[in-house]
């Protein structure tokens, strides 16, 4: 029983980190640009499928976690600048749709180059095996998973709430025309955001493309999850994010243990049950990004 | 060679269709605004069509294009032609959705005046499937992939031939030999939705018919990305053995946990074929050594008739065959020798003399119970080794079961 | 042809007044509901198949009718109408089978569930506004994907299924009445048509009428509404559940033509499909999401072929909500108020589109 709490827990946490990577994405781009990206699980599913093609053409786990997100951002960059740019005066239902048709095609471009079999990245025999933690069994790539989306996220919340940049970026949130009355040029800043949360999203589709199956479902698939971690956080709020990954991953967790079956129920119950009784999330509602 | 000729006719559809669509948006322009129509003219007197309702986008586009591909060849093997006509093959995707299933099978049966159907994958799909092809019945249908009982069960539908397996067979002639040579208890272990369920249930109900304990039942949800819960229950039950369903996705994310939190080593694990299949091994490699599964075909069978068939399929489509590919050819031998048989393709002629027949196939002899229309096979237990090139893993046939039927459904004739 | 066009497009222009459509409009619409009832025949005697799918193509125009009622219309954007249509089909799935495949029964039935369910998704959701009033309605509709596809009023009711789990209820019968057989796929054409172009009537009727007018009011400013002292919230109810209602119909008629039932009636995708239709055809204009419906299932039909054919849609969708986001509706109009222009305002749209992306 202990065993089993204890594995739900490393379980959770890592579900967590990851999903609060994706999530951080999608958080920010609302946040700042006011859209609802609907194309960020596609977005991690390249970066899962980049992960593949780098780890299979240059035999190296490390390069796949290194470059596959950087290319994720260049599909971002192109995605923010070609489509996007043009729509920002107009009504954010407008940003879904285009988002929407987005994946829709990358999801298309994925079937298309890689075919819809499952794959999986290589993991590093450094990585491969399975350690105890205490009194369970715990594979070392799950751990190492763990491990580095805490950090990543660790980094980016200190990025947001510390440096000029982070500054800069709330600012913009709050008042475009104030910033770029100082002589900054938003367009970028926006830019720089949307490639941001691309590549975070790249990094978690690396970081599990090497422990789940890489499929072209896998877009869509998470795209909702995310999105209830996002409410649940509050729709902007990138503290609130991680919290409530944190939150989601450790139900989904728990809930396997106790009812499979309900767990997608309970969660679509408190996302809505959160939007409802406090709109602005759980946490955060008191932070400006 | 003669492959092309069935591409050729292939190809002629196609452009056929788009001919028609322009003089059918003359036509319909012409009757007021009703412009937003397709079709093909579907003049056919000559040849026969063959209807392909399978998945060819999605998850399961493999397993569509596989099926294809195994009919392919059979057809390529007899030169393209069936009694002097030639075969024309037509493919609608399905994309694994229900909807579109029946909406796809409709269009074969009424638009493109299909003699056969040959689908589809999901077994959701098969079961909506029912209803339009009783309707028209204007063809044979030959499932070729889709192996829920209860599509047998509900009705027992006449042209409904299963060229493929049914759930039965791939989990409960499987307990016998685990019951014999593994262990005397076992945990179940199963995706949560109807082929899983079924698949779990009557691996149970024969395992404890000889003896046997079921310890645990672990239930995962359809489409699950981490078993790590879900292993901790099997590890919990202390059995010594798990049987397992999964497929796809799912076998791949279930077999490499299972490995990676070292499980392999403290229990054997056991499955239906889907859950070691050609689709899945390449994904899963190492981890899926030593496990054993059921299936009706296996690639590396050692006898005469399978080399052939794998060194024509290598020839013919580069890549060798997979469970899917052989479906696809048995349901062209059925569909050709009916046709040969009867001089036609009236669907109650070809039933009765589907019923008599004996089919040479690769997976071995096989025929369909007159009752049920379910295959008569061999199936073969097989264990996950090193292949010879020691860079991948295959399935090696350890056993064979000879002849499995299964339960009559309560059909009769 | 042209004239159907013509005819839409002047209505439409006036459409930022008071009347959504004008006689002449209505005029339109009696001559493409003829035009089908007598093109019918002919499809089933030339490729019976253009039947079947124009069936299809009249379901999802119902339903994308619906739910230009509630969010073009009055402007609530819900990402959950797929939970009314699913609803109404299983409503009328389980009906045919258990009780009556009488149409007058089953299809009035399928309404007031169609009805029910958005009345309760509605009365949670439209304390909250714009996207999180889509969320809500998106949370909900989950709600009962989830509980279709595991079937779990079975375990509450402790019956062995309900909605049949992943599998759904298949071999559903198409309706009867007065004698009249359904089945034929001829037969069935024209009782949807009949039912789509009642709705379509009654959907308008309702938009010019005084409750519509308030809905429109609601649209435009909610706040002004509320403070002539109409209770706003008791409106937004009120009329997601009559689009509901429309949306159960529209279940009601596909469940028994496809025979089948199943919980991804129920999907966020379909969701998210309809609000692409409504898009593609114009929002707020009722005939334009119509329009856009038809096209999105003949696409899919005619792309079906293609092994890419993903591509081409979503790049359909991203080329349209970049250039054209009144959809066709507005292209319509704008090619009837200005025939020749149409180079001109292309190039137009391209130089934008260009500025801004340099920005």
């Amino acid at each position: 029983m202990i065993e089993s709490v204890l594995r739900a827990t490393l379980l959770g946490l890592q579900l967590g980190m990851t999903l609060a990577l994706i999530a951080a994405g999608l958080t920010l781009i609302f946040g700042m640009l006011d859209v609802i990206n609907f194309a960020h699980g596609a977005l991690y599913m390249l970066g899962a499928y980049f992960g593949t093609v780098v780890a299979g053409q240059l035999g190296s786990f490390w390069l796949a976690l290194v470059l596959a997100p950087l290319m994720v951002g260049l599909v971002g960059a192109a995605i923010e600048i070609f489509s996007l740019r043009p729509l920002y005066d107009r009504n954010p239902l407008y940003h879904i749709l285009l988002t929407f048709g987005v994946a829709i095609m990358i999801q298309g471009a994925i079937i298309e180059i890689w075919g819809a079999q499952s794959m999986q990245i290589p993991v590093p025999d450094l990585l491969s095996g399975s350690v105890s933690v205490g009194p369970v069994n715990y594979p070392v790539y799950w751990l190492f998973v763990l491990a580095v989306s805490t950090l990543l996220i660790a980094v980016v919340w200190l990025a947001i709430e510390r440096s000029d940049l982070g500054i800069l970026m709330r600012a913009s949130a709050h008042d475009t025309e104030m910033v770029s009355a100082l002589g900054i040029d938003v367009s970028k800043v926006f830019t720089g955001v949307f490639v941001f949360g691309a590549v975070l999203a790249g990094v978690a589709g690396v970081l599990l493309g090497g422990s789940r199956s890489v499929h072209p479902g896998m877009g869509f698939g998470i795209i909702i999850e995310t999105f209830i971690v996002v409410v649940i956080g509050g729709l902007g709020s990138f503290r609130g994010a991680v919290y409530a990954a944190l939150l989601i991953g450790l139900v989904t967790a728990y809930g396997a243990l106790i009812a499979p079956t309900l767990t997608d129920l309970f969660l679509f119950a408190m996302m809505a049950i959160v939007l409802m009784a406090k709109p602005s999330g759980l946490f955060g509602a008191t932070e400006a990004a | 060679m003669s492959g092309k000729g069935v591409g050729r006719s292939h190809s002629s559809t196609t452009s056929g269709g788009s001919v028609s669509r322009r003089q059918l948006l003359a036509s319909g322009a012409a009757v007021g605004g009703t412009a937003a129509l397709g079709g093909c003219l579907g003049s056919r007197e000559d040849g026969l069509t063959v209807g392909f309702a399978l998945p060819f986008t999605g998850t399961y586009a493999l397993l569509g294009e596989s099926i294809v591909d195994g009919f392919e060849l059979y057809l390529d093997q007899r030169d393209g032609e069936v009694n002097g006509e030639e075969v024309e093959l037509v493919r609608r995707d399905t994309e694994a959705d229900t909807n579109k299933g029946v909406d796809v099978t409709r269009e074969l049966l009424i638009k493109e005046r299909a003699d056969a159907i040959v689908g589809p994958v999901s077994s959701a799909v098969a079961m909506a499937m029912i209803q339009p092809i009783e309707t028209e019945s204007s063809a044979i249908w030959f499932n070729a992939n889709a192996g829920d009982y209860r599509i047998t069960a509900e009705g027992c539908p006449e042209y409904h031939f299963r060229t493929s397996f049914n759930d039965w067979q791939t989990s409960a002639p499987l307990a016998r030999f685990v019951y014999e040579e593994i262990a005397d208890n076992v945990c179940l272990a199963y995706a949560d939705y109807a082929f899983g369920q079924n698949s779990k249930e009557f691996f149970k109900e024969a395992f404890e018919e000889l003896g046997g304990e079921v310890v645990d039942e672990v239930g995962a949800p359809l489409g699950t990305d981490d078993f790590s819960p879900y292993l901790g229950d099997i590890q919990d039950s202390g059995a010594e053995a798990v049987y397992s369903f999964f497929a796809g996705g799912d076998a791949v994310n279930y077999v490499n946990a299972f490995s990676s939190f070292g499980l392999d080593e403290e229990m054997t694990q056991t499955g239906s074929g889907f859950l070691l299949a050609n689709d899945t091994l390449p994904a899963q490699g190492a981890s899926a050594l030593g496990m054993y599964s059921l299936l009706h075909y296996t690639t590396t069978h050692d006898s005469d008739r399978n080399r052939t068939f794998v060194e024509n399929y290598e020839q013919l489509h580069g890549g060798s065959p997979n469970v899917y590919a052989c479906q696809g050819y048995d349901s062209a031998q059925a569909f050709v020798d009916a046709v040969e048989e009867t001089g036609g393709t009236d669907p109650d002629e070809m039933v009765d003399s589907l019923v008599e027949m004996e089919f040479d196939s690769p997976r071995g002899q096989f025929r369909f119970n007159p009752d049920t229309h379910e295959p008569i096979h061999n199936m073969y237990v097989r264990e996950v080794v090193e292949s010879d090139d020691g860079e991948s893993v295959e399935n090696e046939v350890i056993d064979t079961l000879e002849e499995v039927e299964g339960p009559a459904w309560g059909c009769s004739n | 042809m042209k004239s159907v066009v013509e005819l839409f497009g002047r209505s439409q222009s006036s459409q930022t007044g008071d009347q959504l459509l004008s006689s002449r409009g209505r005029l339109a619409v009696l001559v493409a509901v003829g035009a089908l009832a007598l093109f019918a025949p002919i499809a089933d005697a030339y490729e019976p198949f253009w039947l079947n799918m124009l069936v299809r193509m009249m379901i999802f125009a119902l339903l994308a009718l619906s739910l230009d009622f509630v969010f073009g219309y009055a402007g609530l954007l819900s990402f959950g109408h797929a939970a009314m249509f699913g609803a109404g089909g299983y409503a009328a799935a389980m009906l045919i089978s258990e009780v009556t495949a009488n149409a007058l029964v089953v299809l009035p039935a399928a309404m007031v569930v169609g009805a029910v369910v958005a009345g309760i998704i509605g009365w949670f959701s439209v304390r909250a506004r714009g996207i999180y009033f889509a969320m809500l309605t998106l949370a909900f509709a989950q709600l009962f994907y989830v509980m279709a596809f595991t079937d779990l009023p079975a375990t509450i009711l402790g019956v062995e299924s309900f909605t049949g789990g992943d599998n759904g209820l298949y071999g559903i019968q198409r309706y009867a009445l007065f004698g009249v057989d359904f089945t034929p796929t001829l037969v069935y054409f024209y009782l949807t048509l009949a039912a789509v172009a009642l709705s379509f009537v009654a959907l308008l009727r309702l938009s010019n009428s005084p409750f519509g007018r308030v809905l429109q009011g609601i649209r435009e400013n909610e706040e002004r509404v509320q403070f002539l002292g109409y209770d706003v919230r008791r409106y937004k109810v009120l009329g997601f559940a009559l689009s509901g209602a429309f949306a159960g119909l529209a279940g009601g008629l596909y469940v028994p033509f496809q025979s089948v039932s199943h919980p991804g009636l129920l999907h966020w995708m379909i969701s998210g499909e309809l609000v692409v239709m409504l898009l593609l055809g114009g929002l707020g204009t009722l005939w334009g999401p119509m329009l856009g419906a038809a096209l999105v299932v003949f696409l899919e039909e005619q792309l079906a072929g293609f092994a890419s054919w993903e591509i081409v849609l979503g790049g359909i969708f991203v080329v349209v909500v970049i250039f054209a986001p009144r959809g066709l509706a507005g292209a319509i109009i704008s090619v009837r108020d200005d025939p020749t222009n149409v180079a001109t305002n292309a190039k137009r749209a391209i130089r934008n589109y260009i500025d801004k992306v340099r920005r």
